[in-house]
């Protein structure tokens, strides 16, 4: 479902990426580790088609992310750490928004945002202005909008972090729920988490993928963490 | 609706429900109807060519502090990814941001118009600048749009985007003044970039294809390295 052949990314000559090859199967969650500058989330990004790789190749299921990005694009859901949202707008307007910016028709938009309300569980703030939203609320928001199209990939960069212990475990559940429908790759630098939530786990070190394990074949990740960084 | 119909409606709701948007309007409306009333007044000539060049300022002066958060804004909230990682082309997402802007602009021009439906009831004014005046005035906004979008594209700083397009406005309007140091063909260049020369023939009521050109050129330009910034990743 994802195949990432050679990437390399520079920001200004400053190496964020270095020769990384990694492919994650169909319904697979891979989780995403490594202190902080290791380059989790420039991974992320440039699966997300927010970066493009200075050398080497990203396919999203089956399409070139630089050479048809927009079909890319379309089988992608995205949740950036930062929440990005806008807060002038209600819950729902926000939501139809990004529906059909994703090319979603109207009846299709409405079809899909009473899935996603149900699955990440909106329905107490609907009609809310997102800038009086907790940031519980604002993390499933930001969540939906990344469903809405239903996308065969999620990308979820740091999706618990700022979270109270429910909503924890919350995210962990809906992110166990969605493995399978969707392939699944988040980040974080919680262990416990990606131990929890992950079937695989990548190790990033100064933008050099230092391994990829089966959490199942792993039975201490701390000890692994910790001899490869 | 196409995803460019869908960004320009986000866009459009997003400036009108900005209290930048009224006051910016609150702003040029009260100066224009107190200088109206006053040429008006004292003069009592059916003329509004007084009129356009304050407007022409006060564009000047207050397109960038609308545009300063089109792209600044996105980018300190980081929802510029957003739309970045949607499918839709980064020049829909520079189009729907130059629409809203516009459409805003133009609004506070027709509402302007009043002064011209006074003049046309109680007077008898020559039309042709006055429709001249207005073309100027459209194509002088596009300008001005497309370089603050340009200049809020460099930075999520909204204060240096609205300063960088002032600079630049201002600039071009003065533009002219350095033709007196310039041997030819560089004297006709700059004056021939000067924003008030191409206006001041508008306004006298004599439409040219050169003049509309340069707005046009300009604008296509500003938008068109507005995009390139947009989708450098």
């Amino acid at each position: 479902m994802i195949a990432i052949e050679h990437v390399t990314k520079l920001y200004n000559q400053t190496p964020a990426l270095r020769d990384v090859t990694l492919h994650v199967e169909r319904g697979e969650v891979l989780g995403v580790l490594g202190p902080n500058g290791s380059g989790k989330t420039t991974l992320l990004r440039l699966l997300a088609g927010a970066l493009s790789p200075t050398v080497g190749q990203l396919m999203v299921a089956g399409y070139d992310t630089m050479r048809q990005p927009m079909e890319a694009r379309r089988r992608v859901g995205y949740v950036p750490e930062a929440l990005p949202l806008y807060p002038h707008m209600r819950v729902c307007e926000f939501l139809t928004f990004m529906g059909r910016l994703r090319g979603l028709s109207p009846r299709v938009t409405a079809t899909a945002l009473a899935r996603v309300s149900k699955q990440v569980r909106l329905q107490e703030v609907w009609t809310a202005p997102i800038r009086t939203l907790s940031r519980g609320y604002r993390q499933r928001v930001a969540i939906a909008q990344a469903l809405v199209h239903a996308p065969d990939i999620l990308i979820l960069d740091e999706p618990t972090n700022g979270l109270d212990p429910r909503q924890i475990m919350e995210t962990r559940h809906l992110i166990r729920s969605l493995a399978g429908a969707c392939t699944i790759v988040m980040s974080s630098h919680i262990l416990s988490e990606v131990e929890r939530t992950a079937d695989r786990v990548a190790i990033l070190l100064r933008g050099h993928l230092l391994g990829v394990r089966a959490l199942a074949d792993t039975p201490d990740l701390e000890a692994l963490f910790l001899s490869l960084t | 609706m196409s995803a460019l119909g869908v960004l320009l409606r986000k866009e459009l709701h997003a400036t009108f429900t900005s209290p930048i948007a009224y006051a910016v309007g609150t702003v040029f409306l009260l100066i224009t109807g107190y200088t109206f009333s006053l040429t008006l007044f004292l003069t009592k000539v059916a003329n509004l060519t007084y009129m356009f060049h304050q407007m022409y300022v006060l564009l000047v002066l207050l397109v960038p502090v609308l545009t300063m958060r089109a792209f600044a804004e996105e980018r300190r909230a980081d929802t510029l990814e957003l739309l970045l990682t949607a499918p839709v082309r980064e020049v829909w997402i520079v189009l729907a941001k130059f629409g809203a802007t516009l459409t805003l602009v133009v609004g506070l021009l027709a509402l302007s118009g009043s002064y011209a439906m006074v003049l046309g009831l109680y007077g008898e004014p020559d039309w042709a600048p006055v429709y001249g005046g207005y073309v100027a005035l459209v194509l002088l906004a596009c300008l001005l749009i497309a370089l603050g979008m340009l200049t809020s594209s460099l930075t999520d700083n909204q204060v240096v985007a609205a300063t960088m397009a002032l600079g630049i406005s201002l600039m071009l309007w003065f533009a002219d003044a350095a033709a007196y140091l310039l041997p030819a063909p560089g004297d006709l260049l700059v004056v021939n970039l000067s924003l008030i020369g191409h206006f001041t023939t508008c306004v006298s009521g004599s439409l040219f294809l050169s003049d509309a050109g340069y707005y046009v050129t300009l604008a296509s330009l500003a938008l068109f390295l507005t995009t390139r910034v947009v989708a450098t990743r």
